[in-house]
């Protein structure tokens, strides 16, 4: 039997082999593919961002958890999609325009999946009318913006009101995010959410996307 | 005048030389660069116990050599003195005399390392992390040679792909020629940091009539300045004024 548990301890580590090795195990013993994810990798990334938030993981390990979890994640993925198992939500993300600074915004990516959001990375220096045509094409339940610079920080808004110009504000669910963003801004601009950091972004979605379902 | 002024290193060179030139009688505290890799709030909480070591009694103002610098301003208080700052979101809006001229340079040249003076012999640290206001903490900046020695050698050459380059979106080196730097050695430098990365090297001219104003006490009217009277903290705007007053509750 597979030990699901060495699983999400191998991606807690940042174990890539490892993780690989035993999901390859589970999925030969025809362990349900949607187990896998929601008992194993999502409890592993929930842990990698209290151990973060701790101040005993930085970000290097977080990049090696997440490689972990996503190599785990590409095995499962098609497993997923032949059971027809829901995804948590789709997630469009991207850098603002301006702004070309993506270590964290791939974190939150990377911790999206592994919360098993189906996310579509637009990259960096994104402009708006980029968004809007994500949003029309991906439909997605969650848009995720991130800036590292102040000097960016308009651009946040400026995607916000070129979504709700397209008519699209009510078909998605807006966060905010990045070193120099608080809430009382993202209240300003009138984002849906804010996460301090990759872990609370990860909450954040999962309580927005539940709310947009309901 | 009498002013106290409390400064980025990253300014010394421009600092020195507005100081010999303005009428009043300035006395200048300069605080290392590295406060802004603390984040933000660290550096307000440093820089609030910097303005209330002064001795306000000898001063008619305290002025500030810093911008937004990543919310490391925020929450500064005047206390019996005016506190001015400029409308300035860092360095490099001082460095080119205001905001307006780094907001449009900066919307055409998103993907732009600085360099100046300061940048080149101030503080300057690993892997280009010194432009940037993240915490050493968050573990970005490290060699190579360190990474494999904390995850191994395989998951050294995966971090080092990703956190190796802080800068792999940049496009161009500009070098903000100031008109007091004493030779060529200086641009010579990042022309070099230029070429290294493979980015376009522009050379711009800059402006010192921000920092000249901010010590000559041209703050009223001009808003270029944000002047925090006695009881006002700074807090941040960030649609274009970069501050805004708050009354200050204690």
């Amino acid at each position: 039997m597979a030990d699901l548990n060495a699983l999400r301890q191998a991606v807690i580590n940042g174990d890539h082999t490892s993780a690989r090795r035993i999901t390859e195990e589970a999925l030969g013993e025809n362990t349900d593919p949607l187990q896998i994810v929601t008992g194993c990798l999502v409890p592993a990334m929930d842990e990698v961002g209290r151990l973060f938030e701790e101040e005993e993981y930085f970000i290097p390990e977080m990049l090696l958890a997440a490689r972990a979890m996503k190599e785990s994640m590409e095995l499962i993925r098609p497993r997923l999609t032949a059971t027809g198992a829901p995804s948590s939500g789709r997630a469009v993300i991207g850098a603002a325009k301006g702004d070309l600074h993506d270590i964290g915004k791939n974190l939150v990516a990377s911790m999206l999946e592994g919360a098993g959001f189906d996310v579509h990375d637009l990259g960096v220096d994104v402009p708006p009318e980029k968004y809007v045509e994500a949003v029309k094409t991906v439909k997605p339940h969650l848009v995720c913006i991130s800036t590292l610079l102040t000097t960016t920080m308009p651009a946040l808004k400026k995607t916000i009101d070129a979504i709700d110009a397209a008519g699209l504000r009510d078909s998605v669910k807006i966060m905010v995010g990045g070193a120099p963003v608080t809430q009382q801004f993202a209240d300003e601009i009138g984002a849906d959410g804010y996460g301090e950091n990759a872990r609370s972004a990860v909450q954040k979605a999962r309580e927005l996307t539940a709310r947009g379902a309901a | 005048m009498k002013i106290k002024f409390i400064c980025c290193e990253i300014f010394y060179r421009e600092a020195c030389t507005v100081i010999s030139r303005s009428p009043n009688l300035i006395d200048v505290e300069f605080l290392p660069k590295r406060l802004h890799d603390l984040g933000g709030v660290k550096m307000a909480e440093r820089l609030r116990q910097v303005i209330d070591a002064v001795d306000e009694s000898a001063y008619d103002a305290i002025v500030l050599g810093y911008g937004l610098c990543n919310n490391g301003t925020l929450g500064l208080q005047a206390r019996t003195i005016p506190l001015v700052i400029p409308r300035a979101h860092d360095c490099i809006t001082v460095f080119l005399g205001g905001r307006k001229r780094y907001q449009d340079y900066f919307e055409e040249n998103p993907g732009v390392y600085f360099k100046t003076t300061g940048w080149i012999e101030r503080g300057e640290m690993a892997g280009g992390l010194s432009q940037f206001p993240l915490p050493d903490q968050l573990g970005l900046g490290a060699s190579y040679e360190e990474l494999v020695k904390k995850y191994g050698e395989e998951n050294a050459q995966y971090l080092y792909d990703k956190i190796g380059d802080l800068t792999p979106h940049y496009r161009k080196c500009a070098f903000i020629e100031m008109g007091i730097e004493p030779n060529r050695e200086f641009e010579d430098i990042a022309r070099q940091c230029a070429i290294q990365h493979g980015w376009v090297f522009e050379k711009l001219e800059g402006d010192l009539s921000l920092m000249q104003a901010l010590v000559d006490g041209e703050w009223i009217n001009d808003d270029r300045f944000c002047v925090a009277r006695p009881g006002q903290r700074l807090a941040a705007e960030y649609q274009g004024d970069i501050f805004q007053l708050e009354e200050s509750s204690s």
